[in-house]
């Protein structure tokens, strides 16, 4: 996603436009509700110019007096009132037309999220996709409340107007006919040109949302290092940029409006003069005069807003192409387990013959073999790059093996239907995520269990987190913020703890977590670790001697291979690299 | 009380918009103009075919030259004026914006990190962009289409005194009711519902952030069929005011259409007797008909903008709530100059978070000399980050003395010191930028050379060469490309390149593996040469680089 889509052709908006209409297809009826509402307001209108013409040729015409008139005024009043509600209705249909297509698209794309995976979510900048998913949708409103409907009665109403007055005055229907076509023309090759730099903007503004974010996110660091300032002059040039983008659109937006709003005016004028005339000249009947310059400007008004609702339409195809984007990008996993694992106990996983490599690239794993007893733990060490991660991502499930198995007792994980295997595992990450809401909620993200408040209070106190949690002033009810905010690192960790405890899956996978503490949550945190241990196999990317050692198992992973494997007293024993590992560690007192 | 908070909004909204102020009324004077083209071409045009009608019943002669040549005139001058106000109020207004959104920022800066570490990281972004985006209403949608209509109806309504005082007061009466009448209750009704519009997007772009974060936990913990359905409910409560805002929407300009016609019928009803009388002949007759009809275009934009107001005003009331804020730290009046000497010596300091109860430090002294290294210990909580957040005067102590070198801390700006002290902490943040940009932040005259050196001498070169794009590699977010080490190791490289006399570290090798502990403390011994530092650490490598220890407990200092 980082970078943006070349733009491409006419042929490509098109299919966006497709694509567009497509979605409206789910809430036709509403729509076509609308239409027709519009359609019938049109001939009401011309109805209340005909009574219009009636009252103004009697009046100032013949000098009839009031009295003459009045059954053509009341007419009129009945007109209005009808035109009154009819446009309600038309409103009311187009909206809930748009916020069915709207929640729908929103729950489409989630999840599409979800389906994605965390093997995908792991390369998003979260920022781009909130706008996208937030905003870019919004902008879907006017497209399908606006221009949709308005597209239909832009043809409906000024056909249904000159049907009317060609017989009242030929020449006048002539003037429109022939003028008429000259506005979707402009319309479309003034438009296509807005098109492109529109895409552009919408791009622009995605671009900018994410910097915004970052530089907000990094205004500590920005502040160490004096930069603010020059970072605010920074966002005020992009913004700037983003002004002189916008306007460029705009001019040539304003200027297709110009065009198409001069022709109009020209032809009433036009409208306006001749029949003026052909009156003075005697060759047509003021009634029919009048009523032809009556209709005149509401020909061109259902044309003359299609130009605006234009905007919407362009908005619309910006903002839909990253949502297209999204939604057709294939997750980096298929998954077609359909087994569902019930496990009694902790299982024994093997690993067989592993290979992982993303596409195109090196292989991360080559071959790794590995057993994992149940209820038993181990220890992977290793340096940065050797697999470590990839490992417990194909372990979690996020990512499926290039070749091999593995294996969960008798059953390969490939065979097991993902929610199923999700169920049974618990992951505690370098950096857990906290949500936005309360300690309880983010301690239970799983739907309550029976005796919920007794679990949870548990959960808590086995991962050592019930006594910092009770001294918060809200206790469980405390909110805490997406990255926990008023929390320590440890203090994250240990939630991070409690969760897993919470769920009790018979399989735990560690990924450092007694980094980053002061000694004595480390403590806590690595009593905690060993309670979690008991009656689960247990899987630790582990950095720290005490995990190392307390492992009944450790393997050291290099280069995508295990090179050697073993209890730690087998293993030094062996005076190999563990040992020389070891030593490091030591030296450095960990 | 209220409505004088309201006044803020509105008085500051006015007040920003002072620099703009000849182009606003430009804007202003142009779309008066265009209303009252398209009044008088529509009643010319009326007045005309009636008056050649009747010449061509009766024979009587009529200069048609002038009518028919001030249509056309009438039709070209209403046309390219609505260009140039569209062009002037959009350029005002995107000129307006552009500068407020560094506005912002500028007034961010100096809340950090003291005073935001409450708001969230999604929260803030839609701040900064959707809140300042729909201030665009306020100058395109409420203040020139306001004062346009103001305007040019007065000037119509003399017109009309002119012809017949009755006429003017009915359309008076009508624009009144088109105008503000119905935007009046448009905005009662909306105020409520547009704020919730703004508040619920800013709750649904917040809930997406943080779960593509957290995408993992959610799939191991949670429910996703429940995220999906708080979503959905989130997506709902977005919906449920926006219908409110279409209800109020429809209704608001069904009426309005609806009162603008009756109004116009008033006035034909009025004008018909004074034909039968003679008062006004029957050219005039239709041409106060169109007159009529046509008035109503200076006021028909009113409704939306009087309904866009509330959205507009919440939106600046967040804004001024955020950046109205106190900073923790303010700079002194009159600074001292930058010290030359860099001993640090703490004086009985105590501080307190306001939001705690607990005190984080309590009189806390100790001197350090330049150049020496003192190491501080002790579990989390027990103070040691809050007291290098004094000495980098992100907070202040709430009594007893800080000083570098002869200066008291309180007598120097906040950037004088930071720009004395590079800091290297566990979490580095790297921009989502080009590795090299990131290293330019610190100093954004070095030159290759220097970026080079520093990353040597920080063990990240090697690293750095062997990107495929090495130094102008994109940084991806929350640095996922990048392993925990090398991390830390480019924030050395930073701080290297800073250069600066005192250094921080806040445990910059926690959570690494041992051999890469091993890289990053020799790096660290590199940055540490002849400077004076600070460490926080419990690390015994990294304690044999200290020349002093110190251990803190419950924001006291034990030893």
């Amino acid at each position: 996603m980082a970078n943006p889509i070349p733009l491409r052709d006419r042929k490509h908006t098109l299919e966006l436009d497709r694509w567009l209409k497509n979605q409206a297809k789910a809430v036709k009826s509403p729509l076509n509700i609308a239409i027709t509402l519009g359609s019938v307001n049109g001939f009401f209108l011309i109805a209340q110019c005909w009574l219009l013409a009636h009252v103004l040729n009697a009046t100032a015409i013949e000098h009839q007096p009031i009295m003459a008139v009045w059954p053509y005024l009341a007419g009129i009043v009945g007109v209005f009132l009808v035109r009154a509600i009819l446009n309600y209705g038309n409103q009311r249909f187009t909206f809930e037309a748009a916020a069915r297509l709207r929640t729908d698209l929103r729950a489409k794309l989630f999840n599409h999220i979800h389906h994605l995976g965390p093997a995908w979510s792991r390369e998003q900048r979260s920022g781009a996709r909130a706008t996208e998913l937030v905003d870019g949708v919004e902008e879907l409103e006017k497209y399908f409340s606006l221009y949709l409907p308005q597209k239909q009665l832009a043809i409906i109403i000024p056909v249904a107007i000159l049907v009317f007055v060609f017989p009242f005055d030929w020449v006048s229907g002539l003037i429109l006919a022939i003028t008429a076509p000259l506005l979707p023309i402009f319309m479309i090759i003034i438009g296509s040109q807005t098109e492109k730099l529109n895409r552009q903007q919408w791009r622009s503004l995605t671009r900018m949302g994410a910097h915004f974010f970052d530089m907000i996110e990094g205004l500590t660091t920005l502040k160490l290092f004096n930069a603010a300032q020059k970072e605010a002059r920074f966002i005020g040039q992009i913004a700037e940029d983003y002004r002189l983008q916008t306007m460029k659109v705009l001019r040539i937006a304003f200027l297709s409006s110009m065009v198409l709003e001069f022709f109009a005016a020209i032809s009433i004028a036009m409208v306006a003069v001749y029949v003026g005339f052909r009156l003075m000249y005697g060759d047509i009947h003021y009634l029919n005069g009048i009523f032809v310059l009556l209709l005149a400007p509401e020909f061109y008004l259902p044309l003359r807003s299609m130009g605006t609702q234009f905007h919407a339409r362009m908005d619309a195809l910006g903002a839909i192409e990253p949502i297209i984007e999204l939604l057709n990008t294939q997750a980096p996993t298929e998954h077609n387990g359909k087994l569902e694992l019930c496990l009694q106990q902790a299982p024994n996983i093997t690993l067989s013959n592993l290979v992982f490599a993303y596409p195109k690239r090196d292989p991360v794993l080559c071959g790794v073999n590995l057993t994992l007893p149940a209820g038993s733990r181990t220890a992977i060490i290793g340096v940065s790059g050797a697999g470590k991660s990839t490992l417990g991502q194909l372990l979690l499930g996020f990512l499926n093996p290039t070749q091999g198995d593995i294996m969960v007792d008798e059953t390969p994980l490939a065979h097991i239907a993902p929610s199923s295997w999700y169920q049974h595992v618990s992951w505690l990450p370098q950096n857990p995520t906290l949500f936005h809401g309360t300690i309880e909620e983010n301690i239970a993200l799983s739907p309550r269990l029976e005796g919920h408040e007794a679990a949870l209070k548990q959960a808590a106190e086995n991962a050592h987190a019930l006594d910092f949690i009770n001294r918060l002033p809200q206790g469980f009810q405390t909110i805490v913020g997406d990255r926990g905010q008023g929390l320590s690192g440890g203090e994250i960790q240990r939630i991070a703890l409690a969760r897993a405890f919470y769920k009790d899956a018979p399989v735990v996978l560690l990924d450092e977590p007694s980094a980053s503490l002061d000694p004595h949550s480390e403590q806590l945190i690595t009593a905690a670790i060993a309670r979690l241990a008991v009656g689960r196999t247990l899987l630790t990317i582990a950095h720290r001697l005490t995990t190392i050692e307390q492992s009944d198992q450790i393997v050291v992973l290099d280069s995508g291979k295990i090179i050697e494997q073993g209890s730690h007293d087998a293993l030094m024993a062996l005076n190999g690299a563990y040992t020389e590992r070891y030593n490091q560690y030591r030296k450095a007192g960990l | 009380m209220k409505r004088k908070r309201n006044n803020r909004e509105l008085r500051w909204l006015i007040n920003i918009s002072r620099p703009y102020l000849g182009w606003m009324m430009a804007g202003v004077f142009l779309a008066t103009t265009v209303i009252l083209a398209n009044v008088a071409l529509l009643s010319v045009s009326g007045w005309f075919i009636t008056a050649m009608a009747i010449s061509g019943l009766t024979g009587a002669a009529i200069n048609y030259f002038t009518p028919a040549a001030a249509i056309r005139g009438l039709a070209i001058l209403r046309t390219a004026g609505r260009y140039l106000e569209r062009l002037i109020t959009h350029e005002a207004t995107f000129r307006l914006l552009a500068g407020l959104r560094q506005w912002f920022f500028e007034k961010l800066e100096p809340l950090a990190p003291a005073r935001l570490q409450y708001y969230q990281g999604g929260d803030l972004l839609s701040r900064i962009r959707a809140d300042i985006d729909s201030l665009e209403n306020a100058y395109l949608r409420l203040f020139t289409p306001s004062l346009a209509a103001l305007l040019a109806s007065i000037l119509m309504v003399i017109f009309l005194l002119f012809w017949n005082p009755a006429i003017a007061l009915t359309n008076l009466v009508g624009l009144l009711i088109v105008g503000i009448a119905l935007p009046w209750a448009a905005l009662h009704l909306g105020a409520n519902s547009g704020q919730r519009i703004v508040e619920a997007r800013s709750v649904l772009r917040q809930r997406v952030s943080e779960t593509v974060r957290g995408l993992a936990e959610i799939t191991l913990y949670g429910d996703s069929q429940q995220r999906i359905d708080s979503i959905q409910q989130e997506n709902k409560e977005l919906v449920a005011p926006q219908r409110q805002q279409n209800r109020i929407n429809a209704s608001s300009t069904s009426l309005n259409g609806l009162f603008s016609q009756l109004t116009w019928l008033a006035m034909i009803v009025i004008a018909i007797p004074l034909v039968q009388s003679g008062q006004l002949d029957g050219p005039e007759l239709v041409m106060l008909a169109f007159f009529g009809m046509a008035s109503f275009e200076a006021v028909t934009t009113l409704p939306a903008a009087f309904l866009a107001l509330g959205e507009t005003r919440s939106a600046a009331r967040r804004i001024l709530d955020l950046v109205d804020a106190e900073p923790a730290v303010s700079d002194p009046i009159e600074p001292c100059a930058a010290p030359e000497q860099f001993d640090i010596q703490f004086d009985a300091v105590c501080f307190r978070y306001p939001q705690n109860t607990q005190p984080a430090l309590q009189e806390v002294s100790f001197r350090l000399k330049q150049g020496e290294k003192l190491a501080i210990q002790g579990a989390s909580g027990s103070g040691k980050t809050s007291l290098t957040q004094l000495l980098l005067k992100f907070w202040a102590a709430d009594s007893g003395q800080i000083s570098i070198g002869e200066a008291n801390l309180e007598n120097l700006t906040g950037d004088t010191v930071r720009k004395l002290c590079s800091v290297v902490s566990q979490q580095v943040h790297l921009f989502n930028t080009t590795l090299a940009a990131n290293l330019y932040l610190a100093k954004p005259n070095a030159t290759h050379d220097e970026l080079v050196e520093a990353c040597r001498a920080a063990a990240i070169l090697d690293d750095i060469l062997t990107l495929p794009e090495g130094f102008d590699t994109e940084v991806g977010e929350a640095a996922t490309r990048l392993s925990g080490g090398q991390i830390r190791r480019i924030g050395i490289a930073r701080a290297l390149l800073k250069d600066a006399p005192i250094v921080i570290l806040d445990e910059p090798t926690e959570g690494l593996d041992a051999a890469t502990e091993q890289q990053v403390t020799q790096a660290l011994a590199r940055l540490l040469q002849g400077r004076t530092a600070i460490i926080i650490t419990h690390r015994p490598q990294l304690l044999t680089l200290a020349d002093h220890r110190l251990m803190m407990d419950n924001g006291r200092i034990m030893s």
